[in-house]
């Protein structure tokens, strides 16, 4: 077994060496947050960082202070912050239907075939909702992005998914749709003659034909062969970048921070991602837990002189108080000691905020949480916790 | 008052960001109904902690199931319903089946935008067009849907638009409409947003609030405040907390509760009632509609008598 380091010091490592981090986990667990906090701490040490998220709603605007953020990276002003000779952070979101265009633009030869598919009322409806489009174009710009010298560290966000591990296996789901090669067998013949003929390689596929006519019409399913025709030149294209990007998760300059909440099925998600990430060999590099909510009877505390006398009123209702919350502790405590047991890996436990983080200042604060100063080495040099 | 409202109608449908706890304002919404003597269906999609085992039922596998009399909860996988409809639109059992065996269909179905979010739709539009076979009464009074958090919250609530323009023509163009007008008809559908009191939560929700009425032309019917903290300590005592706080004081309250521990905890209660105030004025504030706070529940699971308290939240709001 690898020595025992702490969590924070692996992460610590990671933020100072690795070229690309990749924060994934359920949704509503602070992986925005996380990732934003992250390339924040690594900025401030020097590096120059892009965060990068793929959000609909701006989530990481918000936690940025101010402005809007776009499909390009701008720079995040730190000067206040004092970052250390060199360091710089930019961010930016994911423009899902742009990366989309621009890929199409990058595979196709000539002017018509783009066109044809630009122009496509499937692709246009469909292009930003296709299943796995979102997951496959955050790893087509983030290809694009670890070619850019600009940066020296990546961290991206990914969607919010409900269940985490979609991320990963959401671009075999696109490439298996846009394989062609199958899927043209049935399409094929009906472009080919604008009706239904008789060609069609099997029975099977004869009826799956007819029913398609049937229920979604003879102009849909013109658009839809035209979309796949015009997308078969360019297979080849993306199965070949989508193999750059399965090398370049599997790269030991790439690693994986599964961000995850205290609650029981959230940890089952996120010790389910460990063990896949494991067997495709990908680089984790730690998990975080955010929003602990700590035993208040557990913290450390000066010993006063003086005895404490309330009334019994507010005596009784500070036990009711006490009493709950470390039930919650508890709970959760027990669920986070099930991950430990099983993934022979400790959390990065970062405990409720005293504020929501909506700035930068908010984003350090976070930061500093995930990497308590001299905390670590009490607890290597107590052994135990 | 709220619930006069909502249950008027034949369908209830949740969205909101991921974590705020849909599932169990889900079912917290339909055990009120049936306290109120509705036969209710909870419908929930591909959840791997379903609300009937929360409710003490067998899990679904797909079919509605009885978790209490008058209580039924489906937990709805998108594959088996796509399946289903295949079996319906092929009358022929072994075509079907070689249908169902093909991995054009498989590799088709995992991927082909919205086609699982539309078959889910359909089939809760069937579910509401149920009748019983003699009384030609409603199947179910009210439907109850915990709409999957993916991705955006609205995710789901666009595909019928998107699919009734792609697809012009054909029963399944047709279909769209159909749920989509069942989506939008005030009269039968309430579309709730859940929130948490935490910044990105009320954030998410407000943006939410207004896209269903821009993007969908869906006006929400309330909003639902999740996991709040209320005022326990009166304004003396929380001032007397405060001061506490900075005292030496140290002992006992009584054997086991160490009192720095217990001031500690009744500041963070009064931090968390403060947020709680803040961000729920902040959605009174912003979005014109009702809004219902249901508490925050510090216990070890969230089962059945859990989801009757909140109920009976829901029932007094």
């Amino acid at each position: 077994m690898a020595p025992r380091r702490s969590p924070s010091a692996r992460l610590e490592t990671a933020l100072a060496e690795r070229h690309v981090l990749v924060a994934c986990g359920s949704g509503g667990v602070g992986k925005t947050t996380t990732a934003a906090a992250l390339a924040l701490r690594a900025a401030l040490a020097g590096r120059r960082v892009l965060v990068c998220t793929i959000d609909p709603s701006r989530r990481l605007a918000t936690s940025l202070g101010k402005g809007s953020l776009s499909g390009r990276p701008r720079a995040i002003e730190l000067k206040t912050m004092a970052p250390a000779q060199g360091g710089a952070l930019y961010a930016m979101v994911l423009d899902v239907k742009g990366t989309f265009d621009a890929l199409v633009l990058r595979h196709t030869q000539d002017a018509a075939a783009r066109d044809r598919i630009l122009k496509n009322r499937f692709y246009q409806q469909v292009s930003a909702a296709l299943a796995g489009s979102h997951e496959y174009m955050a790893m087509e710009k983030l290809l694009e992005l670890t070619k850019d010298d600009r940066f020296d560290l990546i961290v991206l966000d990914t969607p919010p998914t409900r269940h985490a591990l979609d991320f990963l296996e959401a671009p075999d789901r696109l490439l298996g749709f846009l394989d062609v090669s199958v899927l043209r067998f049935f399409l094929r013949p009906y472009f080919k003659a604008g009706r239904l003929t008789v060609q069609v390689a099997t029975r099977t596929g004869a009826v799956l034909l007819k029913l398609a006519d049937r229920f979604m019409g003879l102009q849909f399913l013109q658009e839809l062969s035209e979309f796949f025709l015009a997308f078969e030149g360019m297979y080849d294209g993306f199965r070949a970048r989508a193999a750059e990007v399965q090398a370049l998760l599997r790269s030991p300059s790439t690693g994986f921070v599964l961000v995850a909440g205290p609650q029981a099925p959230v940890l089952e998600e996120a010790l389910y991602f460990h063990r896949r990430l494991l067997e495709k060999q990908m680089s984790f590099v730690g998990f975080v837990v955010n929003r602990v909510h700590t035993d208040p009877a557990r913290e450390r505390a000066a010993r006063g002189a003086t005895r404490a006398r309330v009334a019994p009123g507010l005596a009784a209702k500070l036990t009711l108080t006490l009493r709950e919350q470390q039930v919650l502790a508890r709970v959760e405590r027990q669920a986070i000691a099930r991950l430990e047991v099983d993934t022979r890996e400790r959390p990065v436990l970062v405990p409720e905020l005293e504020q929501d983080v909506h700035d930068l200042r908010g984003l350090a604060a976070f930061a500093e949480l995930v990497f308590p100063r001299g905390r670590e080495e009490a607890r290597a040099a107590g052994g135990s916790r | 008052m709220l619930l006069d409202s909502l249950f008027a109608r034949r369908l209830v449908v949740l969205t909101g960001k991921g974590g705020v706890g849909k599932s169990v304002v889900g079912a917290s919404l339909a055990l009120a109904a049936r306290e109120r003597g509705k036969r209710v269906l909870l419908v929930e999609v591909a959840t791997p902690l379903e609300a009937s085992r929360r409710l003490g039922g067998p899990p679904s596998h797909g079919r509605a199931v009885e978790v209490q009399p008058g209580l039924h909860a489906l937990n709805l996988d998108p594959q088996g319903v796509m399946d289903e409809y295949v079996r319906h639109v092929v009358p022929i059992d072994l075509v079907a089946r070689r249908i169902l065996a093909s991995p054009i269909y498989r590799r088709f179905f995992a991927a082909a935008p919205g086609l699982k979010e539309l078959m889910v739709l359909g089939k809760i539009m069937v579910l509401e067009e149920a009748r019983r076979r003699l009384s030609r009464e409603p199947l179910y009074d009210l439907i109850v849907v915990d709409a999957p958090a993916t991705g955006h919250g609205l995710a789901y609530l666009k595909v019928p638009l998107a699919a009734s323009r792609a697809i012009p023509v054909g029963p399944i163009g047709h279909n769209a409409r159909r749920i989509l007008q069942l989506l939008r008809d005030p009269a039968r559908t309430a579309l709730v947003v859940v929130a948490a009191p935490e910044e990105m939560a009320v954030v998410e929700a407000v943006e939410l609030f207004h896209a269903a009425e821009a993007e969908v032309d869906v006006v929400p019917q309330a909003v639902v405040l999740n996991g709040c903290h209320e005022r326990r300590f009166s304004e003396a005592e929380e001032a007397e907390v405060l001061r506490l706080a900075k005292s030496e004081a140290d002992g006992e309250l009584q054997p086991g509760v160490p009192f720095p521990a217990a001031v500690r905890a009744a500041r963070r209660q009064i931090r968390r009632r403060r947020l709680t105030r803040f961000y729920r004025d902040r959605l009174a504030r912003t979005l014109d509609t009702p809004l219902v706070s249901l508490p925050f529940l510090f216990r070890e699971t969230l089962g059945r008598d859990e989801l009757r308290t909140l109920a009976g939240v829901l029932e007094a709001a």
